[in-house]
């Protein structure tokens, strides 16, 4: 096992080393920089001299290898760098946005799963009747429906036609004006109030998906020969499903959490924008439109961790779901 | 190896996913600004700049040991100056006088509530509502003093220092931040700005200009704003070192700005030019916070200290920031100290107590901020304008206002390109589309058509009527045949022998990815294929687009200029000499423009200048005298650059507003309700 994690270890370090140079490859290589943002406000002319003293200021004049080992070395020494974008430092840009980006991510994850495990266990054991069929079709035009669509059509009833009611909820955004006045209390219950269309936009498409994949992983499990011998040994239908079905299709499963452990920090471009929540994914999206390099590099790097090691922590658990898998 | 192919699976997933995050785009919008700066010269050194990679630069050292971009000067003493300068006196402008005289010369307005009745469905409830609701207060009563304002922002600002000042963001915060010395109004005249300046003389001869400071101006730190700030300010533009580039722009036709006491501030000019005021309008920066600071970080940004001032800055504006949260919201706040003085008040106290910009880049959503009421205005798009705001369910908490900006937009030919280098082919271009179908279909009737780079009320357009295009098909075919471009083998697409090789007519249109352009864009396309062109549109994210046309890597594009606060700014677009360096990105290269824009700059007394220029550019040809005013050689500009297309003028935008119906004072000008002055100081909230 440890050499295992040795050899993943290395070859995680040396994938990441990959990523990152081949990423700052392909920034540098886009078309338009920094400095030519800058001077998008120019009314008059500028020299070439200038254009080039703007280039030194980001670092632009030296080539791209040279600037990424330099890169490479601040990073070493933990400095990131500082945003061209915001002016100020990568690490101070980026943890501002991970509160709120894992505040809706890890939200929408638990409620997906403890919501998807029930319905999917439900339909199974529900297979083939009228209310299965209701919930699936139910399932269906939820993970066909567009998060995009959704938020818009939600934030116009919610926010604006029912603004003055008690069903009423805010359109965007994190906090309420005045949120810094309010009691600890009034601030939990302004934030929650701020996260209910978000979390049921970041939620649903997940939900239908989950539970439709732990049905279709039981629907296999639940024909093999030892469920059919529980069965038939008098085990209840519950713990039929719960204790000896179920537990078979974690593998799967698991898989598919470290699948999604990357997405927990990386955020979602359109329904960030949608609901001006300072998250991860808009950061992302911005960072790119503004050739901010330090930033980009940043999440970059932090998400190609984020990346290996949600696969990494997968395989360790196949160990713990699965007593036949071993790595030694 | 299974592990790191999967590995090596996740590295290019990534750079997918970095590669396809490019979309969207914005206008590409001629900014007001324009300043310059310099340094003090005394025992400077020329030196040049030459780390690896860079082109020299040839700097000097000012007296504090920085670098600067100025040649060494020694200005003379005050005494020398006024004993050798005939000064003339100019006006100093109370600016929301100014704006409460032209209001009252207005036609009687409706009252408020039938304006606010009205559905803004044609030009006549337009102006109507605009009528009633641009008025300023009646009496201090009708003013909530302590409202705050929520104004949307597509996107967040990319500083808090006027130096760096480079996007309509930046432009909005900063004449709220900071006070400028000098500034323009709706008609985009510039003057002195009476809440800063005691008195402003010129010299006779147009190389000098003073300005007296008025004394009672504090920074928000309680230091008084001084002359030294100035001074201090258009040194720091000028130090290379410094990032401002484009603030630098323009300051940087100053020959000195010298500060001969607190209040007293000269700027010396390099030459006469009728344009030496627009270079005068660069922002001013505390000396006292930066002066010590800007040798160990000359970028002003990345320090700990410099950051801390672009979270926290010094003002001299009517605002101080209160809170700024990154992307999402700036919120600034009335600065007592700004309007009284000593306890008393001498500036007019700002009618909003707190001013909060919300971003929200989705444009959907702002629409559905402004009906909840989350902000209290939005420039909306035309779509918007038509089948979003036309219910009872937007009338309810707002109302809505257009205005004629000049902004306009075209087709833009790259007249180095082998398709667009011909006169005549430009020209079919503009016969071939069909001008009609884009106004009244895809910009829903909403826009007038553009002939020229001047909007025919202004002052500097032509005065040679010019009927806008309309789609010919048999003549663009006509002038395509003239310029050599024939249906050759059969071909169904046109061709040309260049160089004895045949070239089809199958060309690239580039534009930013904005719904609006690409489907005026393909409307082109559609247009051309009839006439056996193919024109094939890509739609780009706005950077690539940009450096694209930076390169001139493109045939075609579609883009717009927004106006300048003086026309001789458009010569960064059309001289010959602004090919290299400038925003001429399509090539064009007229003599007889080049001449006007000289021509134009020089006062009326230079004679000497005028009939040289006229000599030398042989602008009598095209019977243009050195006594020529300026209006007239930007018209003849303008008649020029209709007749050789360049462009295909399309149309202006006008801006489409959604007010709350709470907001009053609000006035169009040429660039929009906030951009000029007083601009969104003439907003204000009433009790109700």
């Amino acid at each position: 096992m440890a050499s295992y994690l040795i050899r993943r270890l290395l070859i995680g370090s040396l994938t990441l080393l990959l990523i990152t140079m081949l990423i700052y490859a392909l920034i540098r290589s886009m078309p338009g920089d920094p400095s030519m943002i800058d001077t998008e406000g120019l009314t008059r002319r500028i020299s070439q001299e200038d254009y080039d003293l703007a280039r030194k200021a980001y670092g632009l004049d030296k080539t791209w290898y040279l600037a990424y080992f330099e890169w490479l070395a601040d990073v070493a020494r933990f400095d990131f760098g500082n945003s061209f974008y915001y002016k100020l430092p990568v690490g101070d840009v980026i943890s501002q946005r991970i509160g709120p980006t894992l505040l809706l991510s890890v939200t929408s994850l638990v409620l997906a799963y403890l919501l998807s495990i029930p319905l999917g266990l439900y339909s199974t054991a529900r297979s083939g009747r009228t209310d299965e069929r209701l919930l699936s079709t139910g399932l269906y035009v939820l993970y066909s429906m567009p998060a995009f669509v959704m938020a818009l059509l939600l934030q116009s009833f919610f926010a604006v036609r029912l603004r003055d009611t008690w069903l009423g909820l805010p359109l965007l955004g994190m906090h309420s004006q005045g949120y810094d006045l309010m009691s600890p209390w009034e601030q939990t219950l302004d934030l929650f109030s701020h996260m209910v269309l978000p979390v049921f936009c970041f939620t649903y498409g997940a939900l239908a998906y989950e539970s439709r994949f732990i049905r279709s992983n039981m629907q296999e499990v639940i024909r093999q020969d030892y469920i059919r011998t529980a069965r038939a040994k008098g085990v209840g239908p519950i713990r039929v499903l719960w204790h000896h079905a179920f537990r078979n299709t974690l593998i799967p499963f698991v898989t598919l959490i470290g699948l999604t452990l990357p997405a927990l920090l990386s955020g979602a471009v359109i329904l960030e924008q949608i609901f001006t929540w300072p998250g991860m994914g808009s950061l992302m999206f911005q960072s790119i439109g503004t050739r901010d390099y330090p930033v980009i590099m940043g999440l970059v790097l932090l998400f190609s961790i984020i990346a290996l090691s949600g696969q990494l922590l997968a395989d360790i658990l196949y160990t713990v779901v699965d007593p036949r898998v071993t790595y030694s | 190896m299974r592990c790191l192919a999967s590995h090596l699976a996740l590295a290019y997933l990534l750079i997918l996913a970095v590669v396809a995050g490019c979309t969207s785009g914005s206008d590409v919008a001629q900014s007001p600004q324009s300043d310059t700066a310099d340094a003090r010269g005394e025992a400077a050194v020329d030196k040049t700049v030459s780390p690896a990679g860079i082109s020299e630069l040839k700097t000097y050292t000012d007296k504090d040991g920085l670098k600067t971009l100025i040649a060494p000067f020694t200005p003379p003493k005050l005494e020398e100056l006024e004993k050798t300068v005939e000064w003339v006196e100019q006006p100093v402008v109370d600016t929301m006088q100014r704006l409460e005289d032209h209001l009252r010369e207005q036609p009687t307005p409706n009252d408020d509530e039938a304006a606010l009745s009205l559905r803004n469905d044609g030009a006549e409830n337009n102006r109507k509502i605009l009528a009633a609701l641009d008025r300023l207060p009646e009496n201090e009563g009708e003013v909530n003093w302590e409202a705050a304002i929520t104004r949307h922002w597509r996107g967040d600002a990319r500083t808090t220092n006027p130096v760096f000042y480079n996007s309509v963001e930046d432009g909005d915060i900063s004449v709220l931040l900071h006070s400028y010395l000098f500034t323009f109004d709706w008609e985009l005249k510039p003057f002195p700005d009476k809440a800063v300046v005691e008195s402003w003389h010129s010299s006779k001869d147009g190389l000098y200009d003073k300005v007296v400071l008025r004394k009672d101006l504090t920074w928000s730190d309680g230091t008084p704003f001084t002359a030294h700030d100035v001074a201090f300010t258009f040194r720091t533009i000028m130090n290379p070192d410094v990032p401002a580039l484009a603030v630098r722009s323009g300051t940087d036709e100053l020959k000195w700005v010298e500060a001969y006491d607190d209040w007293t501030v000269v700027y010396f000019h390099k030459q006469a030019l009728a344009t030496n005021a627009v270079n005068l309008n660069f922002p001013t920066i505390p000396q006292h916070v930066y002066e010590k600071s800007l040798a160990e970080d000359p970028t002003l940004q990345k320090s700990p200290y410099h950051v801390e001032q672009q979270n926290n800055p010094v003002c001299s504006g009517a605002y101080t920031v209160a809170r700024r949260q990154r992307g999402q919201e700036m919120v600034l706040r009335r600065r007592e100290s700004y309007y009284l003085h000593d306890g008393k008040q001498v500036r007019d106290k700002p009618f909003f107590r707190e001013v909060r910009f919300r971003v929200i880049e989705d444009g959907n959503v702002a629409l559905l901020a402004l009906k909840s009421g989350e902000v209290h205005d939005l420039e909306m798009n035309s779509e918007q304008w038509v089948s979003q705001t036309s219910s009872a369910d937007f009338y309810e908490e707002n109302t809505k206002a257009t205005g004629l900006e000049w902004l306009y937009f075209a087709f833009e030919w790259n007249c180095a390109s082998q398709y667009f280098d011909d006169r005549r082919v430009r020209m079919a271009m503009s016969y071939a589309f069909d001008h009609d179908e884009m106004l009244n279909v895809i910009l829903y009737g909403l826009n007038e058509p553009c002939t020229g780079i001047f909007h025919p009320t202004a002052w500097m357009a032509s005065k040679t009527p010019k009927a806008p295009f309309k789609q010919d098909l048999d003549k663009a075919e006509e002038l395509l045949e003239a310029a050599g471009w024939d249906f050759r083998d059969g071909d169904n697409v046109r061709s040309k022998l260049i160089d004895g090789r045949k070239v089809p007519f199958d060309f690239t249109m580039i534009t930013t990815n904005v719904p609006e352009r690409v489907r005026i864009c393909n409307l082109l396309a559609q247009n051309l294929n009839r006439i056996g062109i193919k024109c094939a549109v890509k739609p780009l994210e706005r950077v690539t687009h940009t450096q694209l046309m930076v390169d001139k890597e493109f045939d075609a594009t579609f883009g717009g200029w927004g106006t300048g606060t003086d026309p001789d700014l458009s010569e960064n677009i059309w001289s010959t000499s602004a090919i290299d360096g400038g925003r001429n990105w399509i090539g064009y290269s007229n003599r007889y423009v080049d001449g006007l824009y000289q021509l134009a700059k020089q006062v009326e007394s230079a004679t000497e200048a005028r009939e040289q220029i006229v000599k030398e550019f042989e602008l009598d040809k095209i019977g243009v005298s050195p006594s020529a005013t300026r209006a007239e050689a930007y018209g003849k500009i303008d008649d020029l650059l209709y007749a050789d297309q360049p462009y295909t003028f399309l149309f202006y935008r006008s801006a489409f507003y959604g007010f709350n119906k709470q907001l009053r004072g609000y006035m169009f000008s040429p660039r929009g309700p906030y951009h000029y002055s007083p601009g969104f100081f003439s907003v204000w909230m009433t009790m109700q």
